[in-house]
């Protein structure tokens, strides 16, 4: 039994909301946007074919905020609400709520999400489905606890930490020494309690030089799961990922199939439907992977995988929504080019310090192989209150190489952004460094090679000079002859 | 005969020739040839060394086809009002003369162990900065004409293969005989090893020695170093340059120092047409492609009227500069340091007392000495008329004209009454003048003042403070500089690593070097790409444009409108290569809203920008003024994106001021406490 979607409400902002109206434009499908208070005049809003307003700046009184979300959409006549990532994306509750109002929710079932969001919950189902896991204890409520275990089994410093009701890299601290232990397990249980309202945490052996590898899934209800091979996203700043590419060049074919196979198999012993993410580590002085969580909505990166198979992930849970089937086989799925994706935040690349305010100038890449989402145009606010997540750059060539050189060109050549600090420097430096070309990292690559990254930044272009010009020409011309000179 | 053989002939020395080469050419050039000092002193001079390389490079591509010996580009305080005022780095300088006219050798000035500042540099930096400057031709004076000093210049320039020239500095008094300045011209070949490597420079840098004595001292030095190439480096103050330099090349002088008859004033140098027709219609041949001359001097009238403002309001020749002696470089920087101080009037009368002074101290005003001399004088008169106004001032003069020409500045003479007025005169006399007499720049050229001079200074302590008088070079004497440690120093002020060349800015004039550092940072080659009039007047009408060239492609900017002024704020909006942009400018009357930030270790400082969101910690609760906090203990957190930042106490502390509201947002390194060791 397929349902009609007539307007989906994107219960997101910025660069999420932007993504998903591009395939609800392409559906023909109009759009509901949500805003807070400062985001009145955002990109998103303008984009969509609608907008209401849902509250003040801090997110619990807009974006995280239920009630208003789903009074939104009723107002709006919208019968559909997509959530994005980030928010109220992997939130049960909410998904319950959507549905018990009579709109479709899209996404997976809520049941689905409550399970796979608590981590002691989801690590327990994968053991289930014979998935490796990493060796840890689950539901831990002191330090003496963490410290039997570490005796116990045999685990040495560094471990970690991780929220139960977490995701995004929030509420995961990495503890280096038995002195740090006290700190990072109040402030494990601190961050989650304010971003996930849970403040159970879970403890891990830390794997040393880890790589974060992902699988994409997309499921019907219909039983049928399909994955869309496997993305690496081990390039992290502070357990946040920034770039990211598909396929990994960490694994051959053999562990390619073997990975891609495991996590279809959890998903389908789960009865997973939508899209959806299975995340390991993998071990690759071992060459072993582990089970990290599964992320039960659309991720930032999926636009990767989109560029390597052809499929539009974001249709896809539409029409799963709808109740349609998967129209493709997996012996359909042919991955044939190579796609990178670095996250433009706006922050100082030299420490990661937010950098908000108006973006004065904006010059988005273009030419061949580039693909963007942009959550802000030339004069937009970047506000303070959230996620400095402002633009997908994603490139696309025939092998990595290729990807890597558009990468270069669009970072480098085309792109232009004045007013707030981006990472784009950093992110110039990572893909020009040998050791990422020659696909040679670990979770730690930046942390490692930050100050050699740093002495990596182009020091000065001619764009920036001649504006450094205008400056004084404008100063001078205003205030006349200074007695300096 | 083609033209390009013609041009070929003119050009007589170029870089990379060594030392005995160029010497050699010069000797066998039939006649004389010239330096020209457009490019350093005839601003320097006329102008405070305001001329920008922007305009001064126009008059490249002549130079390089004049056949000039050199043309001195570099040095003297043009280095210093580069970084200070003009916001340009003499590196940079060079650069773009180099590009522009490689036929030509380029010269600097140099004060021995002082280089390009005011004080005497340690003997490892002058090494490091000499070696590292590409200059040609190394003009080196001493303000005592203590040869000793050179050593050090003169070792490492001749060593890199680079023309060494050392100058005797040259005033006109009973001392200064021609047995006086031999002496000198003996160490200095000494020093050099002989004749056949140096050129040999007199400077007058006043402008005072007449006719009769440059010819006697001239020939004096050619009778007895007849290979001895001179260059005779005269300012035009007195007005007698021309004659002055006519019977110098009569008497052996090889190489003179003019400029474009258009940037002469009146404190400068001879002009480069008018001193070629004249030595030619005397009989001497001039190497001087007069063409390319004329066209120089054309050139510069395109630029030189944006410069009036920087002209010294002391118009006209001095031939009382022979009296007081102050060198033409100094002119126009005093009368502006007496205009800004509001003692223009007293000009006359400081002037008159430099003249009185020079008799009882005695050494050459030039850079330093031509500032010693200033401050101590000008600091005397203005004691006197602070106290008694004109007539104390009237008194001082008085006082020192008697004891000078009367008394024959024999104190003994003067009454109890002048005697004691005397010795005090010099008690607030400044630091350099106490370096000066204690030796601390070299030895003076007629030795150590007489002692009331040292009780007029130093009080009670007179005897100590000759006892520490040095007899050895500051070259000897001065420690070495520990560079890693400066460079440190600097690379902590500016906030990353500086390049070499702003390393040796700083190592000269630290201060004002990390201002013009910081300068660049914000408004980059600002000072390289603009016209002169834009550079200080920016675009006064809608629709003014300034074109320019960066980095090999073309840039616009257009004014569209300058906005009023609101609260201190104007709004600029402007087109820059056809996009409207519009830049808030402050003016002076803004108000600055202030961040603290933590500046030394019991100051903490926010570790990211972001909402410091908990004062204190979960365990024991907030935090107030006068609690005790552990080292560890966390005493604030900020989040920032969703993440949480503990900031600890680095050590046992008294929480002595808390700097922050809770719930406020705060900047990298804003302060967040200060805190009490216990």
């Amino acid at each position: 039994m397929t349902k009609k979607i007539n307007k989906i409400l994107i219960a997101n902002r910025g660069v999420t909301a932007v993504r998903i109206m591009h395939t609800c434009r392409d559906r023909k499908i109009p759009t509901t946007a949500v805003y807070s208070t400062p985001d009145r005049l955002a990109h998103h809003v303008f984009m969509a074919d609608f907008a209401v307003h849902i509250g003040e700046a801090p997110p619990v009184e807009s974006y995280l905020n239920m009630e208003k979300m789903i009074a939104a959409a009723i107002q709006s006549k919208s019968d559909a609400i997509h959530p994005g990532w980030g928010f109220l994306a992997e939130n049960h509750k909410f998904a319950r709520m959507v549905m018990d109002a009579g709109l479709i929710w899209i996404g997976p079932r809520p049941e689905v999400i409550e399970a796979l969001g608590d981590k002691i919950e989801a690590k327990k189902l994968a053991q289930k489905a014979n998935v490796p896991t990493i060796p840890g204890i689950m539901d831990v409520n002191s330090i003496e606890q963490i410290k039997k275990w570490m005796k116990e089994e045999k685990i040495a410093f560094p471990i970690m930490i991780k929220a139960v009701a977490g995701g995004g890299g929030k509420g995961m601290v990495k503890v280096e020494s038995k002195n740090d232990l006290q700190h990072a397990f109040a402030q494990a249980r601190s961050e989650a309690l304010k971003s996930f309202g849970d403040d159970r945490v879970l403890v891990e052996k830390y794997i040393e030089r880890g790589r974060h590898i992902e699988v994409q899934v997309v499921a019907d209800e219909h039983g049928n799961v399909v994955h869309l091979f496997e993305r690496e996203c081990t390039i992290q700043r502070r357990n946040q990922k920034i770039i990211e590419e598909a396929p990994s060049p960490s694994i051959n074919e053999d562990l390619r199939k073997e990975i891609c196979f495991t996590a279809t198999r959890l998903m389908r012993e789960i009865g997973y439907n939508s899209a959806g993410t299975v995340e390991f580590i993998f071990d690759s002085n071992t060459n072993k992977f582990y089970f990290l969580e599964v992320n039960t909505r659309l991720q930032v990166e999926h636009g990767i995988t989109e560029l390597i198979t052809g499929v539009d992930i974001v249709g896809i849970m539409i029409d799963v929504a709808m109740g349609k089937k998967l129209p493709f086989k997996q012996s359909d799925i042919h991955p044939n080019r190579w796609a990178l994706e670095v996250r433009l935040n706006a922050e100082d690349p030299k420490n990661f310090s937010p950098s908000f305010g108006t973006i004065t100038r904006l010059q988005i890449p273009q030419g061949p192989g580039v693909r963007i989402a942009s959550g802000v145009y030339e004069g937009a606010d970047i506000p303070p209150y959230y996620d400095s997540l402002f633009m997908l750059l994603i490139s696309a060539g025939a092998d990595r190489l290729d990807a890597i050189r558009v990468m270069d060109r669009a970072l480098s050549r085309n792109l232009r952004v004045e007013g707030v600090k981006t990472l784009a420097p950093l992110l110039l430096s990572i893909i020009r460094h040998p050791s990422f070309i020659a696909g040679e990292f670990s979770t730690r690559f930046i942390e490692e090679h930050m100050d050699e990254l740093i002495s990596m930044f182009k020091e000065k272009d001619s764009q920036d000079e001649v504006l450094k010009i205008a400056r004084y020409v404008a100063e001078i011309s205003a205030l006349g002859p200074q007695p300096w000179m | 005969m083609d033209v390009n053989s013609k041009v070929k002939d003119y050009i007589f020395v170029k870089p990379g020739m060594s030392p005995k080469d160029i010497v050699k050419a010069v000797r066998n050039l039939q006649g004389v040839c010239f330096t020209s000092v457009g490019m350093r002193d005839a601003g320097q001079s006329d102008f405070k060394n305001r001329h920008r390389i922007y305009d001064l490079a126009t008059l490249a591509p002549f130079y390089n086809r004049m056949g000039l010996f050199s043309a001195e580009c570099h040095g003297g305080a043009r280095w210093h009002v580069g970084v200070m005022n003009r916001r340009e780095s003499p590196f940079e300088e060079i650069e773009i003369l180099r590009q522009q006219m490689p036929n030509v050798l380029l010269q600097t000035l140099i004060r021995e162990t002082n280089l390009f500042g005011y004080r005497p540099y340690p003997k490892n930096v002058i090494e490091y900065v000499v070696s590292r400057v590409d200059i040609d031709v190394w003009r080196c004076f001493s303000f005592i004409n203590d040869v000793r000093n050179m050593r050090a210049v003169a070792e490492v320039v001749m060593k890199r293969g680079k023309l060494f020239e050392p100058a005797i500095s040259f005033t006109h008094a009973d001392w200064t005989t021609n047995e006086y300045y031999l002496s000198v011209v003996r160490d200095v070949i000494d020093l050099c090893g002989g004749t056949e490597e140096i050129i040999f420079c007199v400077k007058d840098m006043a402008g005072v020695g007449s006719i009769k004595r440059i010819s006697s001292l001239i020939d004096a030095i050619k009778q007895k170093y007849p290979d001895l190439v001179i260059q005779y480096h005269r300012h035009i103050t007195d007005g007698l340059a021309m004659p002055a330099l006519y019977a110098a090349a009569q008497a052996g002088a090889k190489i003179f120092d003019v400029e474009e008859d258009s940037l002469v004033r009146f404190y400068g140098h001879s002009p480069i047409l008018a001193v070629q027709a004249y030595f030619e219609e005397m009989g001497i041949p001039v190497n001087l492609d007069r063409k390319e001359a004329e066209s120089a001097v054309q050139k510069v009238r395109e630029w030189i009227n944006y410069y009036d403002w920087a002209e010294s309001p002391f118009k006209g020749f001095d031939h009382t500069v022979t009296y007081h002696k102050m060198p033409g470089g100094a002119f126009p920087s005093s009368f502006e340091q007496a205009e800004k101080g509001g003692f223009l009037h007293y000009m006359p009368a400081i002037l008159k007392v430099m003249s009185l002074y020079n008799k009882i101290i005695h050494y050459f005003d030039v850079t330093p000495g031509s500032q010693i001399t200033w401050v101590t004088c000008s600091g005397i008169v203005n004691k006197y008329a602070k106290a008694k106004g004109d007539a104390g001032v009237r008194h001082l003069i008085e006082l020192l004209t008697k004891f000078v020409d009367e008394k024959n500045l024999n104190i003994d003479l003067m009454n109890e009454n002048e005697k004691e007025e005397l010795l005090t005169l010099f008690r607030n006399a400044p630091g350099d003048f106490r370096n000066l007499i204690l030796g601390h720049y070299g030895k003076l050229p007629m030795g150590w003042p007489p002692d009331w001079v040292y009780q007029s200074t130093f009080g009670e302590e007179w005897e100590t403070k000759i006892k520490e008088r040095m007899e050895l070079s500051p070259l000897e004497s001065i420690p070495d500089d520990d560079l890693d440690k400066l460079r440190q120093e600097l690379s902590e002020s500016i906030g990353r690593e500086p390049t070499e060349e702003e390393f040796i800015l700083y190592l000269m004039h630290p201060k004002d070097a990390i201002s013009m550092i910081e300068f660049r940072e914000k408004y980059g080659e600002a000072p390289l790409v603009l016209p002169t009039d834009v550079w200080r007047h920016g675009l006064k009408n809608s629709g003014d444009k300034v074109d320019f060239e960066l980095w090999g492609k073309p840039y616009s900017i257009e004014l569209v409108s300058i906005g009023s002024e609101h609260e201190g704020i104007v709004h600029v909006v402007m087109r820059v290569n056809n996009k409207t942009r519009v830049y808030t400018v402050e003016t002076p009357r803004a108000k600055k809203v202030e961040i603290r930030m933590a500046k030394s270790a019991n100051e903490i400082g926010a570790p990211i920008n972001g909402n410091i969101w908990r004062i204190g910690n979960p365990e024991r609760g907030s935090l107030k003024v006068g609690d005790i906090v552990h080292k560890g203990e966390e005493i604030a957190n900020l989040e920032a994106m969703k993440m949480e930042n503990v900031i600890v106490a680095p050590f046992d502390a008294q929480i002595v001021e808390i700097c922050v509201k809770l719930n406020s947002f705060v900047v990298e390194n804003q302060l967040l406490f200060v805190l009490e060791k216990q």
